[in-house]
């Protein structure tokens, strides 16, 4: 057969169909934000391993340190704690010498600092119930037990579902400083500006020179160097939040009911659980969970746990839809 | 003598290709972005076209068992062991979903192709296989032409794409080494081994010189 035969006959048979190309963009985007979950959980499952290896040597190094050097011991009581460590990860402490790795559990306390590299993510539990969250490249400062000094970089605060309506924590930036008031929201160091983005509730922006903004949900307010404020509407959930499901802390879902558990997994999604019939919903509040959800991000915890049910659900815009026993269909990111 | 050469540059190529399956599948669990294009090149419309006709073309469900299906393969990833291609592997992925989604939703037709009969399956399966098969099968016009088709798929990715360029869209060398990201030499280098690499597929599959299929095509 040669080059002409090889011709004729590819010509004969046509070409192969192409697939429409809002199919191959949908399918590409979701299936990268399945496999970025995927990439984190391993990250994830790799880094607790080591952590354990860690742990031991932070705690014989500790003991050593308690024992010849009585000076060096932390001055503050824990304001928190890590909740999850991935990549490079490492702290300082006003009294104690550079820079070290973190382990999750550890405590954390006025003075010291927080530093993730370029792969680096970290969750960490403050006092309310608040959790924070540390993209790459960022560094965040514990000067008070309600200050967080963000030095670059990106922070995530959510103070959960049942928030205090006015919160003491404050999150400092070299321009301003911002209050959340019963929030989820991020706040991203941009060259000599910040952006504020507001997933739930409200936030208040004061800058230096004493001015205020406000800002709700799904909103994005960006404050440049001289002061200027901009504010734009933004979605939710999508692309721009996936780091911070990745860095969700697991809940312990043991004995849960499954609308809890819903609840949570549409929190980090940053979606609403919408339930397809008041019976869906009955149905899903008498189902108990067991097990546990340990190294699962949010997406994955849900198809995992659903998959021991009948109930099932789908991600459909900024909605999860929860459906019986007839399936809706798989969910999906 | 010629036989023996041939199996054994066959069974080199075999080598290669899942070394190179085993490379992408260590950078796509690394994180690697580049990684995750080139895997959603390489496969993406292929699994659409396996998937498509056993939906009898249902494109809505397509999208949905593609999906579920290459959600699937990246989650066992690290379970590939390399006993066939990844491609083959991912279609045995995606004839279970095909399965699944026509049972859950009880309204699409479960269409067996010409293909999924057991021995035209094994011989398109053994494509990436250095062993040899010989099949004559006398297939309609439409359903050779789909084979053919089908064929172009079982192949590396790039070499299904030189061969419909430069034979069909006729691009010249220089074009399909740009649209690969490789030069042109490559590109000569890569449609040789694509020719040699399509002509012995064609004989596992139909037994017969490709002229003779063409004939029977109509050309």
């Amino acid at each position: 057969m040669n080059d002409e035969d090889i011709g004729k006959l590819l010509i004969s048979a046509g070409p192969r169909e192409r697939p429409p190309a809002d199919v191959e963009q949908v399918v590409r985007e979701r299936l990268r934000t399945e496999w970025r979950a995927l990439v984190a959980g391993r990250r994830r499952d790799g880094r607790r391993q080591m952590s354990y290896a860690l742990a031991a040597g932070v705690l014989a190094a500790a003991i050593g340190l308690w024992f010849v050097a009585p000076q060096l011991r932390g001055p503050a009581s824990p304001v928190g704690s890590v909740t999850l460590a991935a990549g490079e990860v490492r702290v300082n402490s006003s009294w104690s010498f550079g820079w070290s790795d973190i382990v999750p559990g550890q405590s954390l306390a006025v003075g010291q600092s927080l530093r993730t590299g370029r792969s680096g993510r970290v969750a960490l539990s403050l006092p309310g119930g608040v959790s924070a969250r540390l993209d790459h490249d960022t560094q965040l400062d514990v000067t008070a037990d309600d200050h967080l000094n963000l030095v670059h970089g990106a922070l995530y605060v959510d103070a959960g579902p049942s928030a205090s309506p006015v919160s003491r924590l404050a999150v400092i930036t070299p321009s301003g400083s911002v209050r959340h008031i019963g929030t989820q929201y991020e706040v991203r160091l941009m060259g000599s500006g910040v952006r504020i983005r507001v997933r739930e509730g409200r936030i208040e922006w004061r800058a230096r020179s004493g001015s205020t903004e406000q800002s709700k949900t799904g909103e994005q307010l960006s404050i440049a160097g001289d002061g200027t404020v901009e504010r734009r509407a933004m979605p939710l959930y999508g692309e721009a939040w996936d780091w911070i499901a990745d860095t969700a802390p697991a809940i312990e879902i043991e004995g849960l009911p499954l609308t809890r558990f819903l609840s949570w997994v549409g929190r980090e999604l940053g979606r609403e659980v919408v339930y397809a019939t008041p019976q869906t919903a009955s149905d899903a509040a008498d189902i108990v969970v067991h097990g546990s959800i340990a190294g699962l991000t949010p997406a994955q915890a849900l198809d995992a746990v659903l998959a021991t049910t009948r109930v099932r659900a789908a991600v459909r815009g900024d909605r999860i839809i929860v459906g019986g026993n007839e399936p809706v269909s798989r969910p999906a990111d | 003598m010629a036989r023996a050469s041939n199996l054994r540059m066959a069974s080199r190529r075999v080598d290669q290709a899942l070394a190179d399956d085993r490379q992408l599948i260590q950078r796509l669990l690394e994180g690697d972005e580049q990684a995750f294009e080139a895997f959603f090149k390489a496969y993406f419309a292929r699994v659409y076209r396996f998937a498509l006709p056993r939906l009898n073309g249902d494109a809505e469900a397509a999208q949905e068992v593609v999906l579920s299906t290459l959600t699937k393969a990246m989650r066992r990833l690290s379970d590939f062991r390399g006993d066939s291609a990844l491609f083959t592997w991912i279609c045995q992925i995606c004839r279970h979903e095909v399965v699944d989604h026509i049972r859950a939703r009880r309204r699409s037709r479960h269409v067996v192709l010409i293909d999924d009969q057991p021995e035209l399956r094994q011989a398109i399966d053994s494509i990436e296989a250095p062993e040899e098969y010989d099949l004559v099968r006398n297939y309609g016009r439409g359903e050779t032409g789909r084979l053919v088709r089908v064929v172009l798929d079982r192949l590396p990715s790039s070499y299904g794409d030189a061969l419909e360029w430069k034979y069909i869209e006729g691009e010249s060398v220089e074009v399909i080494g740009e649209r690969l990201g490789i030069g042109t030499t490559a590109a000569q280098s890569l449609l040789a081994r694509a020719r040699i690499a399509f002509r012995e597929a064609l004989e596992k599959v139909f037994g017969a010189e490709a002229a003779d299929i063409a004939s029977s095509l109509g050309a």
